[in-house]
C-alpha cells in the first residue's frame, strides 16, 4: 500500500507487520501524552519531585539524551569538517537520532518547568549569567539546525522529491550542509558544556561545585568530552539495534570500528580527566566545605555510584573500545558501547539527583527520590516517540546510503533496478 | 485555481510562513503568558483603606494585647501590642493565627441550628434566633415547672472570674440548679492549695519578672504556660540580661523550657512533691529558711499543741524524718547532691520562687504537690514578697444586684451537685467534671436533662474523653454555644453559635498568673461574619424568655450593659491606669508603691478608654505585708491546714477518721494528712502488663484546648511530630529498642481504656520508660485540615483521682506499646 | 560571577539570637500570615509545603538527661553572594544593590527550580499546587502581597512590602532615610522573645552593626562564600557547631 513511499532499491517489511510495530510504540507514546496532559493540567504535583529534588527523572533524561544525541553533531563534524568520508554511511541516521534526542529533550523541558506558557521568558528576559539560559538558547537553535539537516532527508522521500520545489530546496540545503555542521558543532560544544556548567557553578552545593577555567567550571569541559565520547557509541548502538531488528546489514563493519575507536579514545581521555577532577574535588572543594568524601554517600546513594560510574562503566568500556582486538568482536563492541553510554547516563544521574540528595546544612537530612508513573510515562514515552520517528524515517527515507549496496533486492533471483517496482502477486 | 495536492501544500507552507511573520503568534504568546499571571483561581486580595484596631486576644485566659491590621472591613494581620502591659508585644502562635479561626468557614456554625436527624447524623436545620432561644427557654421552664431545675447543668470553659462565666453561673442560680461545672485548670489546683495554706480565694499572682531564681516543678514556662505572651516576653528579658534570673526546670522530658533553663532535673513523673520536700529538708536542716516569717507568721512548722492540747508533729520534723535527700533520691531518681545543691541555691537566691504545675496548665494539677511546692515559697519567706507569690487585693469590680431566687430555685439549689464537688466528700473542689460524667454514666437515667456548653469542648479535651462522650449520649438535651463545629457541638441538639473572639466584646478578669490586678477587655475587630450571636446576649434573652424571677435577675438589655455594670466598680474605686508605656513595664515599678488615681471625670470617658486600650490595672503592690494577708483560722500561713482538719472532721462524722482519710484518696496518716506531703499516686493498671507510662505533652504551637489547631500551626509542627495523618510519640532510644521500635516505626499504644495508633520518634530527651504524646490532635470534628490528623491521648488516659481534690490525674496512665 | 560590593549602601540583615529563641513558631506564623502563604491540606509534608520562615529543631546529641534541644529559624539568608541569582534564566530573582535584598518576581518566574537546586539553605519553595486557602480564608489575604500561582518559586522577601510602606511614609514626611525601627519584617516584629534584631548591617548606628561583630555571631554555611545577611548568635558551642560543616579538629569552640 505504502510502497510508493519506500525508497528505491531497498526492501521493507509489509505494512501488516509495520502497523502493529507502530501501534506498540504509539501506545507507549500515549502513556507519555496522558502523563504530559496530567502534568500540564494539574501541575507538577503529579511528580515526586519536591523542594529537595527540584530536578528529577526528566532532567536526568534530558541531560542523558542530549549527551547521547551528541552523535549527530560530532559525526557531522567528523564527516564534513575533518573529512572522515566513511562516516557518511551513518550521518543520516546520526542526524535523525540527534533530532529525536533534542526534540524530546525540549518537549520534556517544556513540561518540566512550572510555567511552560512563560517558557519564552528565558529568551525575552534572558539572564546571560545563567548556564541554563545558554543551554536553552543553544539547544533551541541547534534543534533548528538539526531540523534543517533533517529536512533534505525528508524531502528526499521518493514521493516528496517528485515536487519540483522540494527537490530544488532539498538539494540546495544539501550543499550548505557543511555550514550547518559547523554551526551545529559550535552550538553543541557550548550547550553540552553549559549543561555541565549548570552543576559546576553551584558553588553552594559542594557535591557538584567545581573550579575551572575563566567562567567555565571543569564540568563544562568534562560534559563536552563525555558527550562526544558517548554520542558515537550511542549512534553505533542504535544502528546496530536497527540492523538486528531489520535483520539486515545497513552499514559496513568498518564504520562501526571507526565509531568505536573514536568513542573509545575520547572516553579514555574523559575517564582520565574525570579521575583527575574527582581527586582534585576530594582534596579541594570537599575539605574546603568542611566535608569529607564519605559525607556525600549514604543509603541508596552509596559509594557504589562512583565506583560504577568511573570504574565499571568508565574504565572497562574505554579499554574495550580502544583495544582493536577487543572491539573487533561484535559482542564486546556492543557491550563496550553500552557500558560507555551507561557510564555517561550515570554521570548525568549523579550530578542531577545526588547533588540534591546530599544535605549541605549539618542539621538537614539525606533525601531520596523515586519518580511517579507520570514521570516514567513522559520519559519512556519519549523513547517510544524516538522509535516511532526512527522507524518511519527508516522505512520511508534513504537513511543508510550503503543499504542498497549491502542488501541487493532480488525478485525471483533478479535484482530490481532503480526504477523498478515490485508488485506482489 | 485548481485544487491539487501541490497547490494545497503550497498554500499550507505559505500560510504557515505568513502567519509566523505576522504579529499574531507573538501577540498570542504574550497574551497566554499574561493569562498565566492572572489566573482567575488565584485569589486577588481586595484593596481598601488600611487601619489598625487594638483589642485583646481571649483565646486563652492569658489576655494578650493585640493590634489587628485591617483593609476595609477585613482583618488581615494580628500582631502583639507593645502598648499592652501583659505581653509587652509578644503573643503566642495560636493568637497570631487567630484570623484562621475567625475566617475558617469550614469550622464555624453560621446560624443557630437544630438537630433533625439522630444524634451524630450531622443533619441540621437552620432556625431563627427567636425560635432557638424560645425552644431552650421552654425546655428550662419545663424543668422548673416540674420542680426539677437542678436537671439543668452547664459546663463552662470561660475564665472563672470573667463576666461571661458569672453570667452563666447566674443563669443556673436563678433557674435553681447547683450543677454549674467549669473546665478544670491547673490554676484552680494552685488556688486550692493557697486557699488551704493561706486562706482567701484571690487570684494567683506570680511576680516572676522580679524573681532571680525560678524553680518550676513542671510548668512549661515557655511552652505555653500562664499568659504565653507574658512568659515569652519575660524570657526574652531574662535571656538578654544573662544570668540575672536562673531557672531550674523539673520535667520528665527535654522540653523547650528545660532546654532554655539553667538546669534541668528529670524526676520520675508524679514524684515532684517528694523532690520539693527533699529541697525543703535541706533548707530546714541547714537552717536556710526565713526565720522571721517562719516564727511569726506560720502555723505548724515546729511541733505544736492545739486548743485541745493535742500535740501535733511540725512540718519541719516530718520533712526531716521522711524526706532526706537520700530518701528523695530513691523516690525521684534525682541524685542526693543535686537536691542539696538546688536547695542551697534556692535558699540563697535573693528572690526565689517555686512554681507547681504541668505543661500549659490547662489541665488540673495535684493538690498535695502544689502544697509541697508552695511550702518552699513559705520556707524562704517568698509569700507576698517582691519576686515571690503575691497575695494581692482583688479587682474592685462592682457586684451585680443579688439573684432573685423564687421557691423553685431555692428548692433546686438545696439539691446536691451531681459531681458532689463542695460536699464533704470533695470539700475544696469547685467542680469535678469527671465525677459529673461518672454520675451520669453510672445511673440508669441521667440526673441531668439539659446540658449547656459554653466555650468548651470536653468531648475532646478532658482526660478519658470517651467517658464524657458516653455521658453525653445519655443526656436528653444538649445545647452548645460553641462557634465551632467541634466534637462536643456535633453531638448537641441545639446550637446557639457564639461569635469568635475577634467579633465580640468579652473580658478576662486578672489574666493567669499576672502579679498585679488587671482587667482585660476585648472589642470586636470585625462585625460578625455570620448569623451568630454573643452568648452573653443569648443568656440574657434566654433568662427573659424563661420569665419570672429568672428574668428578674437579668434586667440588662444586653451583655455589654451587664459588663459595664461590673466595670463601673473600677471607676468608682477612683484608682487604676488604662494606658501603658512600653518602656516602663509594670513589674519594674510594682514596688515603688503609692497609689494611682484615675484621671477620669466620668464613667463614660473611662469606659471609652478601656475599650480602646483594652485594659485597666493597678501598677502597685504593697510587698512584705505578712500580718493581715492570711485569711486562715490562725491568721497565719498554715503548714498544718486547719481547713483540711475541719473538712475531715465533717467527713468523718459517721465513720472513723481512718476510713474518711482513705475515702478521700489520701494514702498517708497522722499529721501529714493536713500538711504538704508526697502521695504516691498509683494507677490501678497492672505494671507487668502495662510497663510504661503515658505522659501527654502540651506544645506551644499545638492548640490543646477547646480551640482547634489552625492550619498555620500545622505548618509549624515538625514532621517527626505529625506526618500525613500519623502522630508521633517520643520514646527514649533505649526504651524503643527494647520493643524493636525504630525511628518512624508504627506502633500501638494501649492502656486499659483503649489504644492509639501512632508512630515513634526517637528522642534522647525523653525519659526512659515513658511515652510522650502531644495533646491537641486526633479530632473527629472540624474541617479536613484538622479532622483525622493524629490521635487524641485523652481517649486512652485512665485517670485516677488526685487525693483530696478528686481531680483526674492525667500524667501517669500505664500503657504498653507494640510494634505493628 | 562577581560578588556584589557589600560595603557600600544599605544592606538589610538580621541577627537571630538562638540562645533566646524558644522555637515557639510565632515568627513562622506571622510570616505566613503577613505574606499570604498558602496552606496545604497536608502541611506535614515538609518537602512540599510552603514556609518562608522554616524552623529547624536541633539537639546537642547527648543522652537523657543531658539532652538539650534548640531551634534554628531559617528565613531566606538574603546572601550578598546569592547562589540562586546568577542561575535564574529569566532574571526572575535579583539582589537589589540598594538594599541587599534578594527579590523574587513571581510573574516572571518560569518554575525551572534551578534556583532551588542552587540554594543550600532550602530557603526557596516551589508551588507544586495551586495556592489553596481553606474555605473562607481568602478573606484575610493582604493586598500588599500578591498570592503566588502554581508553578513558580517563592521565598522570604524580608517583607519587602514593609520597606515600601515605610519608604512611602518617610517620603510623605519629607525624609529620605528610614529610622532603624521603621522597617522591620513581620517575623522580627512578632518574635515574642525579641530574639531577632533587624537593621542595616552597614550602618554603625544600627544595633545589628555591633551585633554581627560580636564573637558570638555566626552564619549558616559560611564556608561556602554565600555571604548571608542573616546572622545567628549563640554562646553554646554545640549550637555554633551546627551552623557549618567541619573536618575533625577544625571547629574551635569558645570553651
Amino acid at each position: 500500500m505504502d510502497l510508493a513511499l519506500i525508497p528505491n532499491g531497498v526492501q521493507r517489511c509489509s505494512l501488516k507487520a509495520f502497523v502493529p510495530w507502530l501501534l506498540l510504540w504509539l501506545l507507549i507514546v500515549a502513556w507519555g501524552l496522558l502523563s504530559a496532559f496530567l502534568v500540564l493540567f494539574k501541575g507538577l504535583n503529579q511528580t515526586n519531585m519536591n523542594h529537595y529534588f527540584a530536578f528529577g527523572l526528566w532532567i536526568v533524561f534530558d541531560l542523558s539524551v542530549i549527551a547521547l544525541g551528541a552523535g549527530a553533531f560530532f559525526t557531522g563534524f567528523l564527516t564534513y569538517i575533518i573529512g572522515k568520508e566513511e562516516l557518511t554511511a551513518i550521518i543520516n541516521a546520526a542526524v535523525v537520532i540527534g533530532f529525536i534526542c533534542y526534540s524530546a529533550a525540549i518537549a520534556m523541558l517544556g513540561i518540566d518547568i512550572g510555567q511552560p506558557l512563560r517558557g519564552w521568558f528565558i529568551f525575552w528576559h534572558a539572564n546571560v549569567h545563567s548556564m541554563l539560559t545558554e543551554v536553552s538558547f543553544c539547544i533551541t537553535v541547534y534543534l533548528g539546525v538539526l531540523t534543517i539537516e533533517y529536512l533534505p532527508l525528508i524531502l528526499s522521500n521518493r514521493k516528496l522529491n517528485e515536487v519540483r520545489e522540494f527537490n530544488i530546496f532539498g538539494s540546495n540545503l544539501h550543499h550548505a550542509v557543511a555550514l550547518f555542521a559547523a554551526a551545529g558543532t559550535f552550538l553543541s560544544f557550548f550547550h553540552q558544556g553549559s549543561l555541565g556548567g549548570m552543576f559546576g557553578v553551584l558553588f553552594a552545593r559542594p557535591f557538584a561545585f567545581r573550579e575551572g577555567f575563566s567562567i567555565w567550571p571543569w564540568t563544562f569541559f568534562l560534559f563536552i568530552l563525555s558527550s562526544i565520547a558517548a554520542g558515537p557509541s550511542f549512534t553505533l548502538l542504535c544502528v546496530w539495534i536497527v540492523q538486528k531488528v531489520t535483520g539486515k546489514e545497513l552499514v559496513k563493519r568498518s564504520v562501526f570500528t571507526m565509531l568505536a575507536k573514536i568513542s573509545g579514545w575520547l572516553l579514555a581521555t574523559y575517564v582520565i580527566l574525570k579521575i583527575v577532577d574527582t581527586i582534585s574535588w576530594v582534596y579541594g572543594v570537599v575539605p574546603r566545605a568542611g566535608l569529607s568524601f564519605m559525607d556525600f554517600y549514604e543509603g541508596t546513594y552509596g559509594v557504589w555510584l562512583i565506583i560504577a560510574e568511573i570504574g565499571i562503566f568508565g574504565i572497562i568500556p574505554a579499554i574495550i573500545l580502544i583495544t582493536p582486538r577487543l572491539r573487533e568482536r561484535n559482542g564486546l563492541l556492543i557491550t563496550g558501547a553500552l557500558m560507555n553510554i551507561t557510564g555517561i547516563v550515570l554521570n548525568r544521574f549523579v550530578f542531577t539527583i545526588q547533588t540534591l540528595a546530599v544535605p549541605v546544612m549539618p542539621f538537614d537530612k539525606f533525601m531520596s527520590y523515586f519518580p511517579t508513573w507520570q514521570e516514567w510515562g513522559i520519559a519512556i514515552g519519549s523513547i517510544g516517540y524516538g522509535i516511532l520517528v526512527f522507524s518511519l524515517s527508516y522505512r520511508y527515507l534513504p537513511l543508510f546510503p550503503q543499504e542498497a549496496e549491502l542488501n541487493p533486492v532480488t525478485v525471483l533471483g533478479k535484482a530490481v533496478t532503480d526504477s523498478g517496482v515490485v508488485k506482489r502477486g | 485555481m485548481e485544487f491539487s495536492r501541490r497547490n494545497f501544500i503550497k498554500f499550507a507552507v505559505g500560510g504557515l510562513g505568513g502567519t509566523l511573520l505576522s504579529p499574531l503568534p507573538w501577540k498570542l504568546m504574550d497574551d497566554i503568558a499574561i493569562w498565566t499571571q492572572n489566573w482567575s483561581w488565584v485569589p486577588v486580595p481586595a484593596k481598601g483603606k488600611f487601619s489598625t484596631i487594638s483589642s485583646v486576644c481571649t483565646l486563652c485566659s492569658g489576655a494578650c494585647g493585640i493590634q489587628v491590621r485591617k483593609v476595609g472591613n477585613r482583618a488581615v494581620m494580628i500582631e502583639g501590642s507593645n502598648e499592652y502591659p501583659v505581653n509587652q508585644g509578644g503573643i503566642c502562635p495560636l493568637g497570631m493565627a487567630g484570623l484562621q479561626i475567625l475566617y475558617n468557614e469550614g469550622i464555624r456554625w453560621k446560624a443557630p441550628v437544630k438537630r433533625v436527624g439522630p444524634r451524630g447524623s450531622k443533619r441540621w436545620k437552620e432556625i431563627s434566633w427567636a425560635e432557638a432561644i424560645g425552644e431552650l427557654a421552654t425546655r428550662i421552664k419545663g424543668l422548673r415547672d416540674t420542680g426539677s431545675p437542678e436537671k439543668l447543668a452547664a459546663i463552662d470553659g470561660n475564665q472563672s472570674r470573667s463576666t461571661m462565666a458569672l453570667l452563666v453561673k447566674r443563669l443556673l442560680d436563678a433557674v435553681g440548679s447547683p450543677n454549674y461545672m467549669v473546665m478544670p485548670r491547673e490554676e484552680d489546683t494552685f488556688a486550692m492549695a493557697t486557699f488551704l495554706m493561706q486562706g482567701g480565694k484571690g487570684p494567683t499572682a506570680f511576680d516572676l519578672e522580679n524573681s532571680d531564681f525560678i524553680v518550676s516543678f513542671g510548668c512549661g514556662l515557655f511552652d505555653g504556660w500562664g499568659a504565653p505572651g507574658r512568659m515569652l516576653s519575660a524570657w526574652g528579658e531574662w535571656a538578654r540580661s544573662r544570668n540575672k534570673t536562673s531557672i531550674i526546670q523539673i520535667d520528665p522530658r527535654a522540653s523547650n523550657t528545660a532546654s532554655k533553663a539553667d538546669q534541668w532535673l528529670a524526676p520520675f513523673p508524679g514524684t515532684e512533691a517528694a523532690l520539693a520536700l527533699g529541697i525543703a529538708h535541706v533548707i530546714i536542716k541547714e537552717r536556710l529558711y526565713n526565720r522571721e516569717f517562719i516564727q511569726n507568721h506560720t502555723l505548724g512548722f515546729t511541733d505544736w499543741f492545739d486548743a485541745q492540747g493535742i500535740k501535733h508533729k511540725g512540718f519541719s520534723r516530718i520533712v526531716l524524718e521522711k524526706y532526706s535527700p537520700q530518701n528523695v533520691a530513691g523516690i525521684t531518681g534525682i541524685g542526693r547532691s543535686i537536691i542539696t545543691e538546688v536547695a542551697r541555691k534556692f535558699a540563697s537566691a535573693k528572690a526565689p520562687i517555686a512554681l507547681a504545675g504541668r505543661g500549659k496548665g490547662s489541665l488540673p494539677g495535684s493538690l498535695y504537690e502544689s502544697m509541697a511546692v508552695h511550702a518552699l515559697n513559705a520556707l524562704t519567706g517568698r509569700v507576698n514578697r517582691k519576686g515571690g507569690v503575691l497575695i494581692p487585693d482583688d479587682l474592685p469590680l462592682a457586684s451585680w444586684s443579688d439573684v432573685e431566687y423564687d421557691p423553685v430555685a431555692m428548692a433546686g439549689l438545696t439539691k446536691e451537685r451531681v459531681d458532689r464537688a463542695g460536699t464533704p466528700r470533695y470539700p475544696f473542689t469547685g467542680s469535678l467534671i469527671q465525677k459529673f460524667t461518672e454520675a451520669i454514666n453510672s445511673g440508669h437515667d441521667s440526673p441531668i436533662d439539659t446540658l449547656l456548653l459554653c466555650s468548651a469542648n470536653p468531648a475532646h479535651t478532658i482526660p478519658d474523653s470517651q467517658n464524657f462522650i458516653d455521658a453525653m449520649a445519655k443526656i436528653p438535651f444538649i445545647v452548645s454555644f460553641s462557634p465551632f463545629m467541634d466534637e462536643t457541638s456535633m453531638m448537641a441538639d441545639l446550637i446557639l453559635p457564639d461569635h469568635t473572639h475577634l467579633e465580640k466584646m468579652v473580658d478576662i478578669v486578672w489574666p493567669t498568673g499576672i502579679q498585679y490586678p488587671l482587667y482585660a477587655l476585648s472589642q470586636p475587630v470585625v462585625p460578625p461574619l455570620y448569623r451568630t450571636k454573643h452568648s452573653g446576649d443569648v443568656i440574657i434573652s434566654l433568662a427573659k424568655g424563661i420569665g419570672g424571677a429568672v428574668a428578674g435577675s437579668f434586667q440588662w438589655a444586653h451583655f455589654e450593659e451587664a459588663l459595664k455594670a461590673r466595670v463601673r466598680g473600677l471607676y468608682d474605686s477612683g484608682k487604676g491606669r488604662i494606658t501603658h508605656n512600653e518602656s516602663e513595664p509594670v513589674w519594674k515599678g510594682l514596688a515603688t508603691g503609692g497609689s494611682v488615681s484615675s484621671p477620669y471625670s466620668s464613667f463614660k470617658t473611662m469606659w471609652e478608654d478601656i475599650k480602646e486600650h483594652g485594659c485597666w490595672y493597678i501598677p502597685f503592690h504593697s510587698f512584705g505585708n505578712w500580718s493581715d494577708v492570711f485569711h486562715t483560722q490562725s491568721k497565719k500561713f498554715e503548714f498544718f491546714s486547719t481547713k483540711i482538719e475541719m473538712a475531715l472532721k465533717a467527713y468523718s462524722k459517721e465513720k472513723s477518721l481512718d476510713d474518711a482519710i482513705s475515702q478521700l484518696g489520701i494514702g498517708s496518716r497522722g499529721d501529714e494528712v493536713y500538711m504538704p506531703h508526697y502521695e504516691e499516686i498509683r494507677s490501678s493498671a497492672n505494671e507487668k502488663e502495662y510497663p510504661l507510662l503515658l505522659h501527654p505533652v502540651e506544645l506551644i504551637n499545638l492548640a490543646s484546648g477547646w480551640i482547634g489547631n489552625p492550619p498555620f500551626l500545622n505548618k509549624t509542627l515538625f514532621d517527626h511530630q505529625l506526618r500525613k495523618d500519623d502522630l508521633f510519640v517520643e520514646l527514649n532510644p533505649r526504651t524503643a529498642s527494647r520493643y524493636g521500635l525504630k525511628e518512624g516505626s508504627k506502633a500501638i499504644v494501649s492502656s486499659p481504656k483503649g489504644e492509639l495508633r501512632v508512630r515513634v520518634h526517637l528522642f534522647d530527651g525523653a525519659m526512659p520508660d515513658v511515652i510522650f504524646i502531644p495533646v491537641g490532635l486526633g479530632h473527629t470534628a472540624y474541617d479536613k485540615y484538622l479532622k483525622g490528623k493524629g490521635v487524641n491521648p485523652h481517649e486512652i488516659i485512665d485517670p485516677v483521682e488526685d487525693p483530696l481534690s478528686g481531680q483526674p490525674v492525667w500524667w501517669n496512665t500505664r500503657v504498653k506499646v507494640a510494634r505493628i | 560571577m562577581k560578588k556584589e560590593d557589600s560595603t557600600q549602601g544599605t544592606r538589610y540583615g538580621m541577627v537571630i539570637d538562638l540562645d533566646t529563641c524558644t522555637g515557639c513558631g510565632v515568627c513562622s506564623v506571622a510570616c505566613a500570615s503577613e505574606n499570604n502563604v498558602s496552606v496545604l491540606y497536608d502541611e506535614s509534608d515538609k518537602t512540599r509545603n510552603i514556609t518562608w520562615m522554616q524552623i529547624y529543631m536541633v539537639t546537642n546529641g547527648k543522652g537523657f538527661p543531658k539532652t538539650e534541644v534548640g531551634y534554628i529559624p531559617r528565613p531566606c539568608m538574603q546572601c550578598d553572594n546569592p547562589p540562586c541569582v546568577p542561575v535564574c534564566p529569566p532574571t526572575a530573582t535579583r539582589r537589589d544593590p540598594n538594599t541587599g535584598i534578594v527579590s523574587q518576581i513571581y510573574t516572571r518566574c518560569i518554575g525551572c527550580r534551578y534556583c532551588m537546586a542552587a540554594c543550600p539553605y532550602h530557603a526557596r519553595s516551589f508551588n507544586w499546587f495551586d495556592p489553596s486557602f481553606p474555605e473562607g480564608m481568602d478573606r484575610y489575604l493582604s493586598p500588599e502581597v500578591s498570592p503566588r500561582m502554581r508553578g513558580v518559586v517563592e521565598k522570604c522577601s524580608f517583607c519587602h512590602h514593609r520597606l515600601m510602606r515605610a519608604k512611602a511614609k518617610a517620603y510623605a514626611d519629607g525624609r529620605r532615610d528610614l529610622k532603624e525601627d521603621e522597617y522591620i519584617p513581620a517575623c522580627v516584629e512578632a518574635c515574642p522573645t525579641k530574639a531577632i534584631t533587624f537593621g542595616d548591617l552597614n550602618n554603625p548606628k544600627h544595633t545589628v552593626y555591633a551585633l554581627i561583630k560580636s564573637p558570638d555571631a555566626f552564619r549558616l554555611l559560611e564556608r561556602l562564600d554565600t555571604e548571608p545577611k542573616v546572622y545567628y548568635r549563640s554562646t553554646k558551642d554545640w549550637v555554633r557547631r551546627m551552623a557549618d560543616n567541619y573536618l575533625a579538629g577544625e571547629f574551635k569552640g569558645r570553651g
